[in-house]
């Protein structure tokens, strides 16, 4: 790999399940505040990246309008309809090939209005099988892939409540996340109504509106932009099967693929003794440990230790999701965006509350697809 | 740093027609990439990553490469969704030429489709704008004028209009040149076997006699609705020697976008959806990058994204191949033709074939088998073809994304 790329800046929104904004106001708001803290305008963006979902969105070509508030009338704008780690990985290689200085990420989920947040997931199920069964939907494949994950190592499902309440903590001090639920403990997530057994309403992911914009900037550009630049230093991305039936949930192959790839290129060989915290989109309790664990970063099979011990709390050993991860919030398509942030804030040393003691790596995780079928991973350092 | 990037395969489902009631999504998909890999030798082994794109509501299928993981031979690779209206197939195609170009792929597979048959392109297209208009009207804003007219006025053709009428009254071009276009189309798409709608006998007068849509727009002068699938292979320098005969070179890539509001007042002007300058602009960086220093000289074939036959002109001239209000001349000369001095859609052009998410990708890869030699069916143009212009537009008629081939890697 060829030259560096730096996360230059980002803005996060404060998260919540009814947000009074508009699409447009919210990234005009998010994108705006980014260039006054980094001094900028417009006119210093090369390259803009969006990241939302026509369906999430209601609208066909949802980028369309979303052109003038983030400032990319007149200039090269592109959309990635997935998690926006991808839209990252798409800027990091415009900023690689040399043409592109600079590239805006914008992303933004306003998923707290719908109907039903799951909805999104029905409609990539199998239109000609699946679909019309009706059996599968996103909680239902969630709540397979918790059972198959406890049942795989005889854990009990008080696991799950351990894993929420220790998210849930940390997200009571983040300023950005949506569900709020200060000393809030596993005895009384355990106490929450089942959505589907084995998951209940705190193991799950809050329908979330928010969103969230980073600038990537070259080796050279980075250090005119900013004093505390966090370096992309690998990036990994892959894809499982589709049909539920073929996968075995308990494992995610992509996950440890893309890991593979990250590490590889950051040159990371014992992932969980080089790296310092861990931010993974986990959008159902049990998907942390799983992800953990093809992440390289949790011994299989020892996931009640970990927990009991504290040792992925904010002042652990290996600090996992020290923002709260996507329990808090998980506004679709930003969340992996999200997790990167919350990184960098950690590797800048300017997360507050959830400041982890050691920050040099940091690894982040997106994903996209039923039971997380694609994975993205990035290692980020300073 | 920036590494060369050629095109060294393309695969089409074997026909493009209105209903394929034969093959689900991923079958019909798999139809495309199996061809991909047949006409290259390559083995899915070979793949590094693989670019997706289509437009998802008009299906009505979320995020469909998560169901076509296995059909596009995807598993255990990076896949990239990319979307952005009509331009969706050359978006993908520039993710494609990003992952090759930056060092992070050698050889990637852009694969994109549309199976308009399984919903409705205009209840697709509606969903630009229905929820703007909606806002407007909660605001007791009048929706009569501007873009709410596009939404009023039924889908595409609506605001289309507008746009087909101001380009007529600035270039000098009447309707009937539109007929004449179209007529072109078909013919040029009657010898190119991936083309849907073909007529080898149409004529301007046959363009005139069908119905009138929405004034100036015939029934004649717009693009079916195809179900079709298309795949591009690209790779590095050193791959494209290991592993193809014949490479199609990507000299550069560029796009841009402007204010989605065309055809709204503003400061008490009307924005023109004619005026096209995200078109200008992304060309004009286009023959930056490719160093093409005369436009109007130096192509020997051009595709132009044309959902609609008025657009083949007016984006000829927007895109500077020739000078405002020339291209109906140079129509009415037969330079346009296959055998002419600047072919143009030689494949019949999306007038002829449009499954959304292919149709901007069709034209690079049509532009890529013309320097190849490679265009099957009598639309393969008689004459050597160094440097090809590929173009398509996007979202609310306000994206334009630009490619620009040739024979040769572009830098040593």
């Amino acid at each position: 790999m060829d030259g560096k790329v730096a996360i230059a800046g980002y803005n996060i929104s404060p998260c919540s399940s009814n947000m009074v904004t508009s699409r447009e106001r919210l990234l005009f708001d998010l994108t705006t505040g980014l260039f006054e803290e980094l001094g900028i305008d417009r006119d210093a963006v090369d390259t803009f990246i969006i990241a939302t979902n026509d369906f999430l969105d209601g609208r066909t070509i949802s980028n369309v309008f979303l052109d003038p508030p983030i400032g990319a009338y007149m200039k090269d704008e592109t959309k990635v309809e997935m998690d926006a780690v991808n839209a990252i990985a798409y800027g990091w290689m415009r900023i690689l090939t040399g043409q592109y200085d600079t590239a805006l990420i914008v992303s933004l989920g306003l998923c707290g209005h719908q109907i039903s947040p799951y909805l999104h997931i029905d409609y990539t199920l199998d239109a000609t099988y699946d679909r019309q069964l009706k059996l599968l939907n996103e909680l239902s494949a969630a709540a397979l892939q918790a059972g198959s994950y406890l049942g795989k190592y005889g854990y009990p499902a008080e696991l799950l409540d351990e894993i929420a309440a220790k998210d849930l903590g940390n997200a009571a001090l983040d300023p950005y996340q949506a569900r709020r639920l200060d000393g809030i403990s596993a005895e009384e997530v355990g106490k929450s109504r089942y959505l589907y057994e084995p998951l209940r309403e705190l193991h799950c992911y809050p329908p979330t509106d928010g969103g969230c914009v980073m600038l990537l900037a070259s080796e050279d550009r980075a250090g005119e932009l900013t004093d505390k630049p966090v370096w992309i230093l690998g990036m990994g991305r892959s894809i499982d099967k589709y049909y539920i039936g073929d996968r075995d949930l308990a494992v995610s192959p992509s996950t440890t693929q893309a890991a593979k790839v990250a590490y590889d290129m950051a040159g990371i060989k014992d992932p969980a003794g080089e790296v310092d915290l861990a931010e993974i989109s986990s959008i159902f309790a049990h998907q942390e440990p799983l992800l953990a664990e093809a992440l390289g970063l949790f011994e299989e099979g020892k996931a009640v230790d970990i927990y009991s011990s504290g040792d992925s709390a904010i002042d652990g050993r290996l600090p996992v999701n020290p923002s709260g991860g996507a329990l808090g919030a998980h506004p679709i398509c930003s969340t992996g965006l999200i997790r990167m942030a919350e990184a960098a804030r950690q590797l800048r040393g300017e997360a507050e509350g959830n400041q982890v003691k050691k920050a040099g790596v940091a690894v982040a995780h997106g994903q996209d697809g039923m039971c997380a079928q694609q994975n993205a991973v990035v290692v980020l350092g300073i | 740093m920036m590494r060369n990037v050629g095109i060294i395969g393309v695969g089409y489902t074997p026909i493009f027609v209105s209903k394929r009631k034969d093959v689900s999504i991923p079958e019909m998909i798999s139809e495309a990439v199996d061809a991909g890999f047949r006409n290259t030798g390559l083995t899915p082994e070979d793949i590094d990553a693989v670019i997706f794109g289509n437009m998802q509501t008009f299906e009505g299928v979320n995020l469909p490469h998560l169901w076509a993981v296995e059909h596009i031979r995807a598993l255990g690779k990076p896949v990239m969704r990319i979307a952005t209206g009509g331009t969706t197939g050359m978006s993908a195609f520039h993710a494609g030429y990003y992952h090759v170009a930056s060092g992070m792929a050698d050889v990637v597979m852009v694969v994109t489709y549309e199976k308009h048959s399984e919903g409705d392109a205009q209840v697709g297209l509606m969903g630009i704008i229905t929820p703007e208009v909606m806002t407007m009207l909660q605001a007791g804003i009048d929706v009569t004028g501007g873009s709410g007219m596009g939404a009023i006025g039924g889908g595409s053709a609506g605001g289309i209009s507008f746009q087909a009428m101001s380009y007529l009254n600035h270039s000098g071009a009447s309707i009937e040149h539109i007929d004449a276009m179209a007529a072109m189309e078909r013919r040029n798409a009657a010898k190119n076997p991936y083309a849907h709608l073909k007529d080898p006998e149409c004529t301007a007068e046959k363009i005139a006699e069908t119905a009138m849509v929405s004034y100036p727009i015939r029934f004649g002068h717009i693009c079916p609705t195809t179900d079709g699938s298309t795949v591009c292979i690209l790779a590095s320098e050193e791959k494209a020697a290991e592993l193809a005969d014949k490479v199609a070179w990507v000299w550069s890539v560029a796009n841009c976008c402007s204010d989605a509001t065309t055809g709204n007042l503003v400061d008490g002007m009307i924005t023109d959806p004619a005026e096209q300058r995200p078109c200008m602009i992304a060309a004009r960086q286009a023959y930056e990058r490719a160093g093409i220093e005369d436009p109007k000289t130096e192509f020997d074939v051009i595709e132009i994204y044309n959902g609609f036959a008025h657009q083949t002109l007016m984006f000829l001239e927007k895109l500077g191949v020739c000078e405002v209000g020339e291209a109906h001349k140079l129509l009415e000369a037969g330079e346009l033709e296959i055998e002419g001095r600047l072919p143009t859609n030689a494949s019949g052009g999306v007038v002829s074939t449009n499954s959304i998410g292919t149709s901007a990708l069709n034209r690079v890869t049509e532009a890529a088998l013309q320097i190849m030699g490679k265009a099957e069916g009598g639309h393969q143009v008689p004459k050597d073809v160094h440097k090809a212009l590929a173009h398509s537009w996007g979202g609310l008629m306000q994206y334009v994304a630009v490619t620009v081939l040739g024979d040769t890697p572009p830098r040593k």
